[in-house]
């Protein structure tokens, strides 16, 4: 099986396109020596071989630099403690032990608790869902607003948001929580989901927006003179065609309410504490040496959710942005 | 005649409880930050107004003054980093490579992990008695550095590293899809006139993908701009303070060094600092679409 | 969408309500703190025991990291949903909250309970405000401890700990070509100014030590017994492993703890990891305050008891302080800890060698100093940290970057 014969979209005699297109990876990876090349010779498979290799070789030391601590992190939550402590990063474990993950999910302790960080999965699981669909509902109906509808001071309401994005989120914590104890919420689920929506808005917003303005005015219009209201063009044409975007959004959204810690310490309430504070509990925790097996198993537990979301549905991400933000 | 005029009013209706959000968390926000930071606040906010005393105390900080210069070179080494390796990846995966798939989602899983995550998983990697340094020494390479972290002529680069890995499969996943939607006549007529693939990435398609290039600068912007739980689990701001940023300058002060006061001076120069740099860019590259837009 | 917050909204308050009736009868008390290393939690674990022997209910929020958990007990005082106690280190911290009136005075439990008397002055004085104490001390933490392995020293042929720096700065170059960590620091910066602080008190002697932290005082700075301290601190600075930027003191005690490094400077919370590993303090490995045990610098923890207008809640934080403060709790909660007991009628058989070092010093005033973030503001202490850990981390800075450094940071944040 040679390298080259995976072109199917490009007809054969766009082979030397293709290779060009192949040089450009290559180029910036070993500069002038292949563009002088494909400039002044004309064998073409050997041309194509070697732009293939230095493709195939750029995509290897690409994937190496992205895989590498995954896979550090994997085997050294499979080893243990003498082993970490002798051994090479890069050494196989010696025999496959799960201990490390058992203990992270069920018994590592985190304060005076031993229970591990089972005890906040389902804390983010209740945090995330609401949050996610909530804010990515306020992000669509803006953003549909904003590129449809032309309300009066739609633009600063957008610049607003965009810079306050800039803003760091500790400079919040102290007006938010006087804000929302003054109403009586604070410490509760309900702060924390509207927490998340608050600063899940900017860019949610910005997604929407985007996605939205590249769709034809005049389905928009066609449906007006229908008759259709604002909820009503949102809901029967709109959201219809927004299944990519929102997958979109969806994955940006749990990946960053999944992960938040401080936004969760402060207004979750106690009861509602996320798993990633129990991670800190136990990666921050030392009982005489350091764990780094169970650390590494803790910290691979905690991002399972969002790692899954992205495995799932990497794929639809990709189409998702295609079919939205390019069209604009 | 009636239905146009009821229907934007339907909207602007919808807008206000955004502008009950945008007013009362982001624009309270600004102005509170704002307003504090001429006082004398310490650890709680009091109303005793002490003019652009806290601006001085600011600027008369060595660590304030690294940690701004810290953000610019992080910040352009950081986003023109992942946008030109996100791109490269990009167009490496629009090549028919085998196992694409599999490459997208290797390339995009670390966004899913939390910069706190990858700071420690980093930090891991360049302890200099644990990580690669040891284990390539093992191997028999005694003079084979690599532990950034520790070392405060490379900590910053570290964070560098470190975001770039986080990140750059973002940037990818938006320009591959922009590169999907690149219409194949262009390619036809490149190849029919003869022109250089990689300059028909250049010259023809990177403007095509504008609008995706900035929506990737404004999320890595972001993300410049609010480093803390990067710097906090990779280094720390440390050795010294070689590796501090604004956001943790900021964090520092708002709690444990009780200095409120200065905090929000510091989080209204960021303000400030963004809005000279961004908003004029932002503002020309939307609304100026918006407005084209609104032509057709 | 309005809709849906609603529902939310109406739901999560629902389950609010309904959740701590069931535990009314039983003085329920929430503490949070950061205790969650090895020897801590078993420190607050004897607090949690001695509590629920008493008949209450102990509900332990514990956060890693003193700056997360207080930036979390901040919060809740702020908006209005107070722990039942929170922990604070001795010193300034809590300044604000006593001002702001959010703190509960102890005073009226501290003229029952008798304990107050039994304490050391200096922390009496950290605890109160106005002459009313704010907050109760659990323990005393001697933070000027050197620690040492013996193995190493042995294998390094340094027979004996120096007790002076002069003569540990060559002790310590020995140990190097020996192989060996000379010294074992973490390097953070409240960890790089634990080391320079216990060099300053040793070598400079509690009366420039107070004249610089108590007085602000520039000449004491420009003065040749704090560059003599300087100079010796910035001599270690090629004396520490690779790994030390950023690390933590528990990661850093294990060096000891497995014979890698010689010496590590540090508070006595070290022991617990020490007592954790199943090492006998004074036996496996060596301890002395300062170099020659004589002046014990002096600090320690607090519990603060947000100001609550719930009778039930200030019922648990009566039993809360009572428990703690009590010998039995004091006992048994210190040992855990490796620190020592707060007040001085504890029966102190059962300690180990090194405290009782320190509770000799505990005596008297003329042999304890207190720690500096009793003497300075939060805000002044972290100025120190930013001059100190840039001359720690840069080889080429000067002794008189740290001198001006201290003169600028005494004026800025007074």
């Amino acid at each position: 099986m040679s390298i080259d014969a995976t072109s199917s979209r490009e007809p054969p005699k766009g082979a030397s396109a293709l290779a060009f297109r192949s040089g450009s990876a290559d180029d910036r990876a070993t500069p002038s020596r292949h563009r002088e090349r494909s400039a002044t010779r004309g064998r073409k498979p050997r041309r194509l071989t070697i732009g293939r290799i230095g493709l195939y070789g750029f995509v290897a030391v690409a994937a190496a630099f992205f895989l590498l601590p995954a896979v550090v992190m994997v085997l050294t939550s499979l080893k243990t403690m003498p082993e970490i402590r002798e051994g090479s990063i890069f050494a196989l474990p010696e025999s496959f032990d799960l201990t490390a993950w058992i203990k992270a999910w069920s018994s590592a302790c985190t304060g005076l608790d031993c229970e591990g960080i089972r005890v906040g999965f389902w804390n983010s699981v209740v945090i995330t869902v609401p949050s996610t669909i909530a804010s990515i509902a306020a992000g669509a109906i803006l953003g549909y607003a904003l590129s449809f509808w032309r309300v009066k001071g739609a633009d600063v309401l957008f610049a607003i948001l965009l810079l306050g994005a800039f803003l760091p989120y500790q400079i919040f914590l102290y007006p938010m929580v006087r804000a929302f104890s003054m109403v009586g919420l604070y410490n509760t689920l309900a702060c924390i989901v509207i927490v998340h929506v608050i600063f899940g808005l900017p860019i949610m917003t910005l997604i929407f927006r985007n996605f939205y303005a590249g769709l034809p005015v005049e389905l928009f219009n066609a449906a007006r003179v229908d008759g259709g209201g604002f909820f009503r063009i949102f809901w029967n044409v709109m959201l219809p065609m927004s299944t990519p975007i929102l997958i979109v959004a969806a994955i940006l959204q749990i990946t960053n309410i999944w992960n938040d810690f401080i936004l969760g310490l402060v207004f979750a309430g106690r009861e509602n504490l996320p798993m990633t504070v129990q991670l800190n509990n136990v990666v921050n925790s030392t009982y005489g040496e350091r764990e780094y097996n169970l650390n590494m198993a803790a910290t691979i537990l905690t991002a399972a959710v969002p790692l899954l979301v992205y495995f799932v549905s990497g794929r639809w991400f990709v189409r998702g942005i295609a079919a939205g933000a390019v069209k604009g | 005649m009636t239905a146009p005029r009821k229907r934007p009013s339907t909207a602007s209706l919808m807008l206000v409880p955004f502008w009950l959000v945008v007013l009362v968390a982001y624009v309270g926000t600004m102005l509170w930050t704002v307003q504090i930071s001429f006082t004398a606040s310490k650890l709680l906010p009091v109303d005793v107004y002490v003019g652009f005393d806290q601006y001085h105390r600011l600027f008369s900080s060595t660590r304030w003054l690294v940690s701004m210069q810290n953000a610019v070179i992080f910040g352009v080494l950081f986003i023109t980093g992942a946008l030109v390796l996100g791109f490269l990846l990009a167009v490496v995966l629009d090549q028919k490579v085998r196992f694409e798939n599999t490459l997208r989602t290797v390339f995009l899983y670390p966004y899913a992990m939390s910069f706190i995550v990858t700071g420690l998983i980093w930090q891991w990697l360049m302890n200099p008695g644990l990580g690669i340094q040891k284990a390539v020494r093992d191997w028999g390479f005694e003079s084979f550095s690599f532990a950034w972290a520790v070392d405060r002529d490379m900590a910053l680069y570290a964070l560098v590293l470190a975001g770039l890995w986080q990140a750059s499969g973002l940037v990818m996943a938006l320009m591959l899809a922009g590169l999907r939607g690149v219409d194949e006549e262009i390619w036809k007529a490149s190849r029919i006139d003869g022109i250089p693939a990689w300059r028909v990435y250049l010259f023809v398609v990177v403007p095509m993908l504008r609008p995706l290039i900035l929506t990737a600068v404004v999320l890595l912007s972001i993300s410049v701009v609010k480093a803390f739980d990067l710097v906090v689990a990779l280094t720390n701001g440390g050795p010294g303070i070689s590796s501090d940023m604004p956001a943790k300058f900021v964090m520092d002060n708002l709690f444990t060094r009780q200095n409120i006061g200065l905090a929000t001076a510091a989080a209204t120069v960021m303000l400030i600092t963004v809005a000279a740099v961004l908003v004029p860019w932002i503002y020309s590259e939307y609304f100026r679409k918006v407005r084209a837009g609104a032509a057709t | 969408m309005k809709q849906l917050i609603a529902t939310i909204l109406a739901g999560s308050a629902l389950a609010f309500a309904a959740m701590p009736a069931s535990a009314q009868d039983k003085p329920r008390a929430e503490v949070m703190h950061w205790w969650t290393s090895g020897g801590e939690s078993a420190a607050i674990k004897t607090f949690a025991d001695a509590y629920e022997k008493a008949g209450g209910e102990w509900v332990d929020t514990a956060t890693a990291g003193g700056e997360n958990s207080r930036a979390a007990t901040i919060n809740r005082m702020v908006g209005g949903q107070p722990p039942t106690a929170a922990q604070f280190n001795t010193g300034r911290q809590f300044d604000d909250l006593v001002s702001q009136g959010l703190i509960r005075p102890i005073e009226a439990l501290a003229e029952e309970g008798g304990w107050k008397k039994a304490m050391p002055t200096a922390l009496v004085e950290a605890a109160s405000r106005d002459g009313e104490m704010y907050a109760l001390p659990i323990n005393v933490h001697g933070q000027n401890w050197t620690f040492y392995s013996k193995t190493v020293l042995e294998k390094s042929g340094v027979a004996e700990l120096p007790s002076t720096w002069e003569a540990m700065i060559p002790a310590l170059q020995k140990i190097k070509e020996a192989g060996f960590t000379p010294l074992a620091l973490g390097g953070q910066p409240w960890q790089e100014r634990a080391l320079f602080n216990a060099i300053l008190l040793q070598q400079g002697g509690k009366d420039l030590y107070m004249r610089i932290y108590r007085d602000k005082d520039e000449e004491a700075v420009r003065s040749e017994g704090f560059a003599k301290a300087v100079e010796t601190y910035g001599a270690l600075r090629g004396l520490v492993d690779a790994g030390s930027p950023g690390r933590s003191w528990n990661d850093t005690t294990s060096l000891l703890l497995r014979d890698t490094a010689a010496i590590q400077v540090m508070g006595d919370w070290v022991k617990g990891e020490f007592t954790n590993a199943g090492k006998t303090p004074s036996e496996d490995y060596g301890c002395t305050i300062g170099l020659d045990d004589t002046m014990l610098m002096v600090g320690g923890d607090v519990f603060v008891f947000p100001k609550t207008e719930d009778e039930a809640q200030k019922k648990a934080q009566d039993l809360l302080v009572e428990t703690m403060i009590s010998k039995d709790a004091q006992a048994a909660f210190n040992l855990a800890k490796g620190s020592m007991p707060v007040r001085n009628d504890v029966d102190t058989s059962a300690f180990d060698a090194c405290a009782k070092k320190g509770l000799e010093l505990l005596k008297s005033e003329d042999s304890q100093a207190p720690v500096f973030e009793i003497l300075v503001s939060a805000s002044l202490a972290g100025a120190v940290d930013d001059v100190v850990t840039q001359f720690w981390n840069n080889p080429s800075a000067q002794p008189e970057d740290v001198v001006e450094g201290f003169v600028n940071a005494f004026e800025v944040e007074g």
